[in-house]
């Protein structure tokens, strides 16, 4: 059982585990929706956060190191600062077109506690003087649109909020959720990253100051401004790859990946996993031994170089080849390039046909050298972070399969017998 | 490493010594001139495109051939900053 560690009337699921399918998020079980009065019931009326109280908040978030859930984990106390000292009339958006596949947090958020995610955004707006709020959603997670579309006009109808709130929906792609393409898009321009020079001002010189949360850390803002900072339990929101599903568990920090994973992944009765792909698909691969005995603690990974990320956390059976399974995975990464910086757009498509060849057991030292000589050449040279972590993933998957490694490169086959064990979009789940 | 480090490292030097050569690698085509102009700072990659040295630009060769390749690129791509 999951959260034995989090006292059920302060966390956001209440120790329920929301179930969802293998691809998309469309249905969705094991937890219910809170409509406008429920969320009130559970979580309290909310009370302004302009002026000073405005001051407050962002104190209260800083003292529980509130950070990004997206992926980059930057505090979130910095950015609502950077945008409140920026000048009124600004734009507050909640990210919940979370781009890493395996992830199903944020909808499950949006899905079933709206409010918490909208009170979020309602206090950051009123912290900042921002003139308007914005929801940020892919546009074929219809359930999510319906559920977050529901919540705004519960709101309206109640009379909640005099600030303004409207969805914007996104294309379908793993770079939308970047928040330089969300700001792209608002100042008029595509849906695409967009180098930022400066990353306290992420919004264009002159224009709107424009604040970008994930779906989580909007949340957590939300449950701080109803509950202050003293009753907040600093859980984290992960996702269990499994077989047939994925699941979105609540988990405090004391929580291991050990008893997570035992608890909550579908294959463990038949065998621990050998390792675990951590964060998300531009995560890190942490070989079982590893990872079982680490904390479930964003700040308690930082020392041994991993990260939560987007909280995905994809054990991987025994019986499947990490190797195989990164390839596939670098390939799809490649793929969904935004096509703007050569070292992503170059480096990516040959670092995946170097491992497409590896996989095939056609790998020459040549080419393993040219393997090693792109992988140091792509990292940090993009104008977002995504080929970082295409490199990150596949350089963690080298070392911790390393006897797949030369397995493959002996030219035989290896002894996978299950494939395709993280979902990708597009594929049959 | 989180995804802010090289950002925040390079943000440091900045503060510390000086100007820097930056560039927007998605303004560069990778035509390749920079690195003609410039082989103290700049060096191709495996694509053509450049790999470019964050040192501060603390001596008077360095600063010029920085100052030469900003206004050499014909994508606008290159700045100094700080």
């Amino acid at each position: 059982m999951s959260g034995q560690n989090v006292t059920v009337d302060r966390s956001i699921f209440g120790g329920a585990t929301a179930v969802v399918p293998r691809g998309g998020t469309e249905t969705l079980s094991g937890v219910s929706r809170m409509d406008l009065a429920s969320h009130r019931a559970a979580f309290g009326r909310r009370t302004s956060s302009r002026g000073q109280a405005g001051a407050a908040l962002i104190d209260e978030l800083a003292a529980v190191a509130l950070t990004g859930r997206g992926g980059g984990h930057f505090p979130a106390a910095v950015k609502w600062r950077s945008v409140a000292s920026a000048g009124t009339g600004g734009i507050v958006v909640v990210n919940g077109a979370e781009g890493e596949p395996g992830s199903a947090k944020d909808a499950v958020l949006l899905q079933t506690r709206p409010h918490l995610v909208l009170d979020g955004v309602i206090a950051a707006m009123e912290v900042t003087g921002a003139r308007e709020g914005v929801v940020w959603l892919h546009q074929g997670a219809d359930s999510t649109v319906r559920s977050v579309r529901s919540a705004i006009a519960e709101r309206i109808a109640a009379s909640e909020d005099e600030l303004p709130l409207r969805v914007v929906l996104a294309p379908d792609r793993y770079v939308s959720g970047e928040a330089t393409s969300i700001i792209r898009t608002i100042e008029g321009g595509p849906t695409l990253p967009r180098f930022v020079n400066n990353p306290a001002q992420p919004w264009s010189d002159g224009g709107r100051p424009i604040l970008v949360n994930n779906t989580e850390t909007m949340a957590r803002a939300g449950l701080i401004a109803l509950r202050g900072a003293a009753q907040y339990v600093p859980t984290s929101l992960v996702t269990v790859i499994s077989r047939g599903y994925r699941s979105v568990i609540e988990v405090g920090v004391d929580e291991t990946f050990g008893t997570l994973i035992g608890s909550h992944w579908s294959d463990f009765a038949a065998g621990e996993p050998q390792a675990v792909l951590l964060g998300g698909y531009g995560g890190s691969w942490v070989s079982w031994s590893d990872v079982r005995r680490l904390r479930v603690d964003p700040v308690a990974l930082k020392p041994a170089g991993l990260s939560i990320g987007a909280g995905l956390v994809g054990p991987l059976p025994a019986t499947a080849c990490g190797i195989e399974e990164s390839t596939r995975i670098v390939n799809y990464l490649a793929g969904q390039s935004a096509r703007q910086c050569g070292p992503c757009v170059f480096g990516l498509a040959a670092v995946a046909q170097l491992c497409d060849d590896l996989t095939a057991g056609a790998l020459t030292s040549a080419g393993r050298k040219r393997l090693t000589r792109f992988m140091g050449e792509i990292s940090g040279r993009g104008a977002c972070r995504h080929p970082d972590g295409a490199i990150r993933m596949v350089t963690s998957a080298l070392h911790v399969f390393g006897a797949d490694v030369s397995r493959h490169r002996r030219g035989r086959t290896c002894n996978a017998k299950v494939y395709g064990v993280m979902p990708l979009p597009g594929e049959l789940s | 490493m989180t995804r802010h480090h090289a950002q925040d490292a390079r943000q440091q030097v900045t503060d510390l010594v000086g100007p820097t050569l930056r560039i927007d690698p998605s303004l560069c085509d990778g035509v390749g001139i920079c690195a003609h102009l410039a082989p103290d700072l700049i060096a191709l990659d495996s694509w053509g495109y450049p790999i470019i040295d964050d040192h501060a630009l603390t001596r008077k060769r360095l600063m010029r051939q920085a100052q030469s390749v900003v206004s050499a690129c014909p994508k606008k791509a290159l700045f100094i900053q700080g």
